[in-house]
């Protein structure tokens, strides 16, 4: 057996999303990187609603449409369905902007999209070593708080070197705590579980059951109200080409504090008399979940220090409301590299330098938005009645006003303004949107 | 030096399988390849042996192309060299086809660098025959042990190995002459984590491919479909078996769910006398 060190000039902790994003880059400036997955496969261990927006994937890759991506469909149609006890309004938008060639997002799996997106870093030369899982760093000067120096793997012999190392851990940020980046666990009430069932059906009858003309258009939908008993939390339904993507987030806390288990209330939703005939006659495919970081801002932890970086889920780069996350993963991966790229180019790689990360973070969209959107992650929390009052009360009142009872117009609309006010004054309602737009603006 | 030969398949997972209801056939689609688990076993058994001889393990798999990460597998697991026989002449090989084209490499091989054990797992968990291992030894003339649980001990100066195979009433310790040839249960070795090298290695590790234009030749009457005389008729799902009727005893009492029992045996005629008192 020889004893030589295993050495690459970068290390990247994690074949997802930013992790091989971080990797295609630095392997395209020349750099020899050891990509680290401990799945079996790259997007083995990931799971999303889900749809992936492009402009990431084209800043990388902008001939990724050549290279077949495993996409299901485009996002042609997009919005919000409020599901009332019984009915359901849908707001959503088709045409226009969501007709672009190639669309701005495609609904995707994760086990299929990752491993296509750590193919792209193979193929500009990033060197991935699956079925290995990272378990601690190596130190400078075997210090426990010198500069990051390489990684150990839970394999016997399985000490990698590298002068940078970019963690792409996903939620559970593991590592990051290792490091001291940030000094707290996971807090339940930053993190959200995000449950679905992937239920197959033909394809036309997906395209008939949601007005899809066929394959190449795909629907996507944040569901608002009776899908979380009242709780913080939203639903989703996305259709790929021969089945749907149909589940919910729920915050962690609530469902603990509720003691309620998942697909409790995944099932009550499924069997929702305005859900229930969409997936009617389906075969369940999968049935699974997973945490996503949505405490924003104030939940991020150090972005850098000697020798490392973080990017994704592991940073909490997660705009909960924008169901954005996963192009903030690979944009973040990208500037991780770039990055390390300069710090070779340098040949300094101390945290003076891993902190232009976070300048190019701060230039581009990830920090500005992730700033603006700092109170959104309570914001459902506080303000409950945006799960039942509102999408009962558009439901209730779009019914009244589309049924002929014979009676004066003004009395109508005075019952309907009433079925709101009764359950939540004028200017309490008033308030809500201000507070809405203020988590939005962030102001 | 000791050599040892380990012969592997790619199977899929049939932890995971589902049978098409219409055709029977299995759905490979998004099921995931692996090493036959009984294979797997085998070579930790070679690998461990190799460790304390310092020897070689040398592995051949005959297959589509898709082979190449089951080698590199093995690879990963400790062995040395990786050859995967490969040739769209080959497809379609039933068991005896099979046997001819495994029994004719390692015939090539044996002769290049003698071999000491060769090591099959006693069955693939996707066919169930078991007759490949056993073909091979019968081709290759030489003393095969089926149902291998443990290897006592291995006498390169005596030529001898003594193995521990399992019947299915008791377990038999056997010597045999080497070279000779293991059929093995997954007792045999545990599986081991790979150290980081061996991963890294096997990662990039080439197989070697021997296709039908060398380096060796191969009877075109013996392989593939000319050579497979097996014709799958049909392929099904056996129907499950209709659950037997239940009787509580707790809530019935004993007496009379005895009662029953009986009465349902003799209306089956499958009791023949009844001695006691049971009604």
């Amino acid at each position: 057996m020889n004893n030589e060190r295993i050495a690459f000039d970068a290390i990247v902790v994690g074949a997802g999303l930013a992790g091989s994003a971080a990797a295609m880059v630095m392997a395209r400036g020349g750099l020899k990187v050891a990509l680290i997955e401990r799945g079996q496969k790259p997007g083995g261990k990931n799971y999303f609603g889900g749809a992936i927006y492009t402009h990431a994937i084209a800043d990388l890759v902008p001939d990724y449409m050549d290279r077949r991506p495993p996409f299901e469909r485009p996002v042609t149609e997009a919005g919000f369905w409020f599901l009332g006890k019984d009915g359901l309004t849908r707001m959503t938008v088709q045409g226009g902007e969501l007709n672009a060639q190639p669309a701005d997002a495609f609904i995707t799996l994760r086990a299929n999209f990752d491993l296509w997106w750590a193919e792209q870093a193979q193929a500009a030369g990033a060197f991935l070593i699956p079925k290995t899982a990272v378990v601690d760093f190596i130190r400078e000067d075997n210090g426990q708080a010198g500069a990051v120096i390489g990684v150990i793997t839970d394999r016997p012999q399985g000490e990698v070197y590298a002068p940078v190392v970019i963690i792409c851990e996903g939620v559970n940020n593991i590592l990051t705590q290792k490091l001291g980046l940030i000094n707290r666990d996971l807090e339940p009430a930053q993190m959200a579980l995000a449950f679905k069932k992937v239920i197959s059906l033909p394809m036309e009858t997906i395209n008939a059951r949601f007005g899809l003309a066929d394959d190449a258009h795909g629907l996507a939908v944040s569901v608002l109200g009776d899908v979380s008993l009242g709780l913080p939390g939203m639903g989703f339904v996305y259709t790929n080409k021969a089945s749907v993507s149909i589940g919910l987030g729920v915050m962690l806390d609530t469902l603990a504090e509720y003691r309620l288990r998942p697909y409790d209330i995944l099932q009550r939703y499924l069997d929702h008399p305005a859900i229930a005939p969409l997936i009617k006659g389906g075969q369940l495919l999968e049935y699974g979940g997973h945490l996503i970081p949505e405490g924003g801002y104030r939940a991020m932890p150090k972005l850098c220090t000697d020798g490392a970086m973080v990017a994704g889920d592991a940073a909490a780069m997660v705009n909960a409301l924008h169901w954005e996350g996963t192009n903030m993963a690979i944009i973040a991966g990208k500037l991780a590299g770039e990055t390390a790229l300069e710090a070779h180019s340098r040949g300094d790689f101390t945290a003076k330098v891993m902190s232009r990360y976070e300048d190019r973070l701060s230039e581009g969209f990830i920090l500005k938005d992730l700033r603006q959107y700092r109170g959104f992650s309570r914001f459902l929390e506080t303000h409950p009645q945006f799960m039942d009052v509102y999408p009962n009360f558009v439901n209730g009142a779009l019914g009244q006003f589309f049924t002929a009872y014979g009676k004066p117009k003004k009395e109508l609309f005075k019952g309907m303004l009433g079925s709101l006010t009764n359950q939540r004054g004028l200017a309490k309602a008033a308030g809500d949107m201000v507070a809405m737009a203020r988590s939005v603006m962030g102001w | 030096m000791f050599h040892a030969l380990v012969a592997i398949k790619q199977v899929p997972d049939t932890t995971n399988i589902r049978i098409d209801p219409v055709t029977g056939n299995l759905v490979r689609e998004g099921v995931p390849a692996i090493m036959n688990p009984y294979d797997a076993h085998a070579l930790a058994a070679a690998v461990e042996w190799k460790r304390k001889l310092n020897g070689r393990v040398t592995v051949v798999s005959m297959g589509p192309n898709s082979f190449i990460t089951t080698i590199r597998e093995a690879i990963e697991l400790g062995a040395d060299r990786g050859i995967l026989v490969s040739d769209r002449k080959f497809a379609g090989a039933d068991t005896l086809a099979t046997s001819y084209v495994l029994a004719e490499v390692i015939r090539a091989i044996h002769e290049q660098d003698p071999l000491d054990l060769i090591f099959f797992g006693k069955q693939a968990i996707d066919g169930d025959t078991a007759q490949v291992g056993p073909g091979v030894a019968v081709r290759l003339d030489m003393p095969i042990v089926t149902y291998a649980v443990a290897i006592r001990a291995v006498d390169l100066d005596d030529a001898t190995v003594v193995v521990e195979r399992k019947t299915e009433r008791w377990t038999e310790v056997v010597e045999t002459p080497l070279p000779a040839l293991l059929t093995c249960e997954k007792d045999i070795a545990e599986i081991p984590f790979a150290p980081l090298p061996d991963l890294i290695r096997s990662l990039r590790y080439e197989p070697e491919v021997w296709t039908m234009d060398g380096p060796i030749t191969f009877d075109t009457e013996m392989i593939g479909v000319r050579g497979s005389p097996t014709i799958v008729y049909q392929m099904g799902t056996p129907p499950l078996p209709e659950p037997g009727e239940k009787i509580s005893a707790r809530e019935e009492g004993i007496e009379a769910a005895l009662a029953f029992t009986f009465k349902k045996a003799q209306e089956a005629g499958v009791l023949q006398t009844m001695i006691g008192g049971a009604q």
